[in-house]
């Protein structure tokens, strides 16, 4: 009878130890998962982690003395500067208040509308509400400066106001509240739409059943299922309304509000210790509404909306209740719709408030100035969409269906991108990568590298590691002396070189990717001889496809010169997968063991190379700071795909023999495949409308037009900013077309879950 | 040497909160036997399918072994232990055709095609389904997807079969015919299989052995007609089929033959009617199946009937016997007459069917 040696006992703290070692072991057996993992906490601790740290490090530092400095929070209790100090404060809580509840009462009653009236156009209203959400966000702050401004078609032509002083006029608070209750609603009527449509019929019809009125079913069943979404809503509103910048500076006036003080303060009085110092100030709150809705309201909900809708909701016939709920919805939609038909029309009429006639201009002043932050945005948009839905899609996977200590940290920090403000991350990202961060570097090369060690070579982990850093610290010694071209090309051949060995020795797939990464170093040195061509074509065409040619030489630039650190970071990945011991390989012990050496030298030289990580000024840093505005939402959507999925069909495939990888590829991929594409649209949609975020990312070779266009506002140009908006929706609505006439089948298998994504930030 | 054996299994589970610990499943020790069935039975929540995805490898065990053909294998993943498991709600993938969900364990072990095709329709056809590998699982009755489950399972030629409550989802003719289905194909087979229901005719159709499970532990270990015959405890007494339990005292013992008084008569049973030796004095409980009750117009036990239900096949009636009560199952076709409630009626043991439990 075989006796085993005693396993560990019952003990509670020896199963927690057990339950962690046994993580771990799960994740070094693994190298698929293990990797995914620490390549989601990479990027959430490298771009999410890093610049919060350092905004509420900075906030309580002078930059140029050094010394901590407490001055920004003094200021709130200083006899000088407090009563200006809470006033912002003030007028930042009560805008956030008032556009929560008119939000969320505009939605709720759209919500109801839509789903539970018989409406005629009900697709088309649908849509419409959805229309604020593919636009810039300060665009419905244009619509009501053209119709209700100073010279607004509303308030200055038909109705003849003048205005003088004590004239209440669209600037001020009530004006921000209220284009941010026309910009915010639609997320709370997707919130409250999709509850209202996963409720149980059963619930209001067995109310009627016991003698209820329609208003009573109403009022004491369906309203008290939907407090959960109601409070959720108000609480996202008003997270949404504090981060808003665009409409605060387009409208604001004489009222300053937080968002549009941190943003004065970095780019008007380049302080960024005031910025820092606000943006604490502005944490604070939404950080208390984000914890308060995941974790209070989220829990209490008795609508699971991940489900797929329930048939057979009661209609409300009641005219009493009919009429109104579609007065206040005509009228809602009367107004988007005027709102955004003065856009239209702003931007194809020779001056607004003057001459109307049909006129061109303002387009071809907008493709021709514009034409740069055009391409650029769209190209680092849709760069930015497969990251974040890739990212999303790593992260939901493993916060749905694996287990390990820190799921619940990675989970949250993931959705921190988002909830934060972004003007605050904005200020982090400059503060975090104006300078390499080396600690994050070094501490995420450690892990990394240790991690690769280790799978491919478990006995001989310390002494690679120690062959490499020297590999490694010789090419940096070296690298400064060599050419670019030579040092990069150097270590794409030597990768290739190894790639034909181990492909030889062992098997196929390691091989092609480590020499996968070395033709992509050759690629990223040849890569300017061969696009230098395109822009001198262009530049001796001139004009219109001069800027044209020029672009797409820099985009195809971006696409092969990604900074070397983050090659480096991927060759240790693809260290682990492919110089992992595998069966049926013939590699010899030692050669193994030096081709691990080696490569861990080479990935050393490349992330070390140059500035590690000093990302302002790049296109990357846009990139990433896109990707972590819209990660939240495509984690969002590859969790609602998961958890459609019954975990059996996954055991299944493990049980009859596939890895986490295979099973992954052939069972899970194509399964959620709709709900990816659904998360591309929305991903790339919020990259097109951020300005929060990458205002202060901006530059002049990579300008976005979001900041683009608030500054053609802030110049008066009314009608070009129309234009540009009008080209803007243009674009999000051509991808949501292109996509969804490419995967229709799919888009409608996911039904319900899409709306969802949108909603909820 | 037993072909799987489960030695000392626990598996503790923390609660929500992360203050308290469930344990699921206690002290299993189980020693399996190449081609034989067990099934694990018991109520839900009583640690059968825990203790089935242990052996799988979905669950590691907080402590104890699992021994497949004398290795331990607790550290094997379970994509690597030779076992085929069919799941509860057949797992089958919606995006292939039926042919590619059976193929797929082949497929994974780069066998040639030739050699897939082959094994595939081989399957297929063992359980019934040639003609429908071009199918979609969506276009399949819930009888055909399980078969296809099956049929995916077996193809892989497993060392071990898993099946949790495989036949739940399906009608109640289904189940009868998918059981005896089942039954033949693992003999012809001779798989090691080990089944988890909470349906107790499956277990007695199904199996060579049965395992009574209850909370986390097993409850007895044991061939069908034993189980029902001689429960190792009150839970598997009811558990299995009907019981009536009535109280009962030890008066005393003469070499093979115990006095044992119940209903104020005095019974004399032989050892073998004794769950275990017992002292005299001591109470017990005395185990009388429903069908093991004969009602006479006269005799020594009486009772009142309470509630008569003519069934068909038989008559069921409960009776009063001051506050007891007796369920009586009357399968005799012969039988003289139906009792009315409130009928004063007077019953007996069958012999040799009675057994007596501790408390």
């Amino acid at each position: 009878m075989a006796q085993g040696v005693a396993s560990s006992s019952a003990a509670p703290v020896l199963l927690w130890q057990e339950r962690w070692g046994r993580a771990a072991a799960v994740f070094l057996r693994d190298p698929t998962l293990g990797l995914g993992l620490l390549g989601s906490l990479l990027f959430v601790v490298l771009f999410v982690v890093t610049p919060l740290v350092q905004v509420i490090a900075q906030a309580f530092f002078d930059p140029r003395s050094g010394d901590p400095s407490l001055e920004y929070f003094r200021r709130y209790f200083d006899p000088v500067y407090r009563g200006y100090q809470w006033q912002v404060v003030g007028n930042t809580l009560v805008m956030g208040t008032c556009t929560a509840a008119a939000g969320t009462a505009l939605g709720l009653v759209f919500a109801l509308t839509l789903s539970r009236c018989r409406v005629p156009g009900q697709r088309l209203l649908h849509y419409l509400c959805l229309l604020p959400t593919i636009s810039p966000p300060f665009a419905v702050a244009i619509a009501a400066i053209l119709l209700f401004g100073r010279s607004g078609l509303v308030t200055h032509q038909w109705l003849g106001i003048q205005f003088g002083p004590g004239v209440n006029d669209i600037y001020g608070l009530d004006g921000i509240i209220f284009v941010q209750t026309i910009t915010f609603f639609p997320v709370a009527y997707l919130i409250l739409r999709a509850m209202l449509e996963r409720m149980d019929p059963a619930m209001e019809e067995a109310a009627l059943n016991m003698g209820a009125s329609r208003w009573q079913v109403l009022r004491t069943v369906t309203l008290p299922l939907l407090i959960p979404g109601i409070a959720g809503s108000v609480l996202l509103l008003f997270v949404e309304s504090l981060a808003d910048l665009g409409n605060p500076l387009l409208l604001g006036g004489n009222a300053v509000v937080l968002s549009s003080e941190i943003f004065l303060a970095v780019n008007g009085q380049y302080d960024q210790q005031r910025g820092a110092a606000f943006s604490l100030v502005l944490l604070l709150p939404s950080l208390v509404v984000f914890l308060l809705q995941r974790y209070w309201v989220s829990q209490r909900s008795y609508i699971s909306v991940t489900g797929k809708p329930s048939a057979g909701q009661m209609t409300i016939a009641e005219p009493w209740i009919r009429w109104p709920l579609l007065l206040v919805t005509g009228l809602g939609s009367l107004l988007i719709l005027a709102l955004y038909g003065s856009i239209l029309v702003g931007s194809i009429t020779r001056l607004w408030g003057i001459d109307y006639t049909l006129d061109w201009q303002h387009y071809r002043v907008a493709l021709s100035r514009g034409l740069n932050p055009i391409l650029a945005t769209t190209f680092l948009a849709a760069v930015a969409t497969p990251l974040a839905v890739l990212m999303g899609l790593l992260t939901a996977y493993l916060v749905v269906r694996k287990a390990f200590w820190g799921k619940q940290a990675l989970d949250f920090a993931s959705n921190l991108g988002a909830a934060v403000p972004g003007t605050i991350l904005g200020i982090g990202y400059i503060l975090a990568f104006i300078q390499p961060p080396l600690p994050v570097v070094i501490g995420a090369t450690a892990i990394l590298a240790g991690y690769a060690a280790w799978s491919a070579a478990p006995r001989w982990g310390w002494q690679l590691l120690v062959l490499g850093s020297l590999l490694g610290g010789f090419l940096r010694w070296v690298g400064p002396s060599l050419s670019y071209e030579l040092y990069v090309g150097g270590s794409g051949a030597i990768l290739i070189a190894m790639g034909g060995l181990v492909g030889w020795q062992s098997r196929a797939w390691p091989g092609w990717t480590l020499a996968a990464v070395g033709i992509y170093l050759e690629l990223g040195v040849i890569e300017p001889y061969l696009t230098g061509p395109i822009g001198v074509w262009g530049r001796a065409l001139g004009g219109e496809p001069a800027k044209l040619l020029t672009s797409l030489q820099v985009m195809i630039g971006v696409i092969f010169q990604l900074p070397l650190t983050l090659v480096g970071f991927g060759l240790l990945g693809v260290l682990a997968l492919a110089l992992r011991p595998l069966p049926g390989s013939r590699l010899a012990g030692r050669l193994h063991l030096g081709l691990v050496a080696v490569a861990l030298g080479l990935a050393f030289g490349l992330i070390f190379a140059g500035d590690p990580l000093a990302l302002v000024g790049t296109p990357y840093i846009v990139i990433a700071a896109y990707a972590v505005r819209s990660l939240p939402t495509s984690v969002r959507a590859g969790m609602a795909a998961l958890q459609q999925i019954d975990p059996s069909i996954e055991e299944a495939s493990i049980n009859l023999g596939a890895d986490t990888q295979t099973t992954f590829r052939r069972v899970t991929l194509p399964l959620i495949l709709p709900a990816l594409l659904a998360g591309s649209i929305f991903a790339f949609a919020r990259h097109m409308t951020s300005l929060s975020a990458i205002i202060f990312l901006t530059t002049p070779r990579w300008p976005i037009l979001t900041a683009w266009i608030l500054s053609e506002v802030e110049q008066g140009g009314m009608s070009t900013a129309a234009a540009y908006s009008v080209i803007l929706i243009a674009i999000v609505f051509g991808a949501i077309l292109l996509l969804m006439a490419g995967a229709r089948r799919q888009v409608r298998q996911m039904g319900g879950a899409l709306d969802l994504m949108i909603g909820g930030g | 040497m037993s072909y799987l054996v489960l030695e000392g299994i626990e598996k503790r589970f923390a609660a929500r909160d992360g203050s308290s610990e469930v344990v699921a499943v206690q002290n299993v020790n189980l020693q399996i036997e190449q081609g034989e069935l067990i099934t694990l039975l018991g109520p839900s929540g009583c640690g059968k399918t825990t203790t089935l995805r242990i052996v799988a490898g979905f669950e590691f065990p907080t402590s104890g072994d699992v021994i497949l053909a004398g290795r331990r294998i607790n550290e094997q993943p379970p994509n690597q232990r030779e076992m085929a498991m069919v799941f509860q709600s057949y797992a089958l993938f919606p995006h292939l055709s039926v042919f590619e969900n059976v193929a797929y364990g082949l497929r994974l072990r780069a066998l040639p095609e030739i050699q897939v095709r082959k094994r595939v329709l081989a399957a297929l056809e063992l359980v019934g389904l040639e003609g429908l590998e071009q199918r979609s699982p969506q276009q399949l009755s819930g009888g055909q997807q399980q078969r296809v489950a099956l049929a995916r399972a077996l193809v892989l030629e497993p060392k071990v079969l898993l099946m949790d409550e495989p036949l739940s989802n399906l009608d109640a003719k289904l189940r009868e015919q998918m059981r005896t289905e089942i039954r033949r194909i693992q003999q012809t087979l001779g798989i090691t299989t080990l089944y988890v229901t909470h349906d107790q005719a499956e277990a007695m159709t199904l199996a060579d052995r049965i395992v009574i499970m209850n909370q986390g532990r097993i409850e007895q270990v044991d061939r069908p007609i034993q189980i029902y015959q001689r429960p190792a405890s009150a839970f598997v007494a009811d558990f299995i089929g009907r019981s009536n339990l009535l109280p009962a005292r030890i008066l005393g013992r003469e070499g093979d033959r115990w006095q044992v008084q119940v209903l104020d008569q005095s019974l004399c049973l032989p050892t073998s009617a004794l769950a275990k030796p017992f002292q005299p004095g001591e109470t017990a409980q005395l185990l009388i199946r429903p069908e093991a009750v004969r009602l006479h117009p006269q005799g020594s036990l009486r009772g009142r009937v309470q509630r008569a239900v003519y069934l068909g096949p038989v008559v069921e009636y409960e009776l009063a016997l001051g506050p007891q009560s007796l369920t009586v199952v009357d399968t005799d076709p012969l039988r003289p007459q139906i009792y009315r409630p409130d009928a004063e009626v007077c019953f007996d043991f069958l012999p040799n069917c009675l057994y007596l439990l501790p408390t």
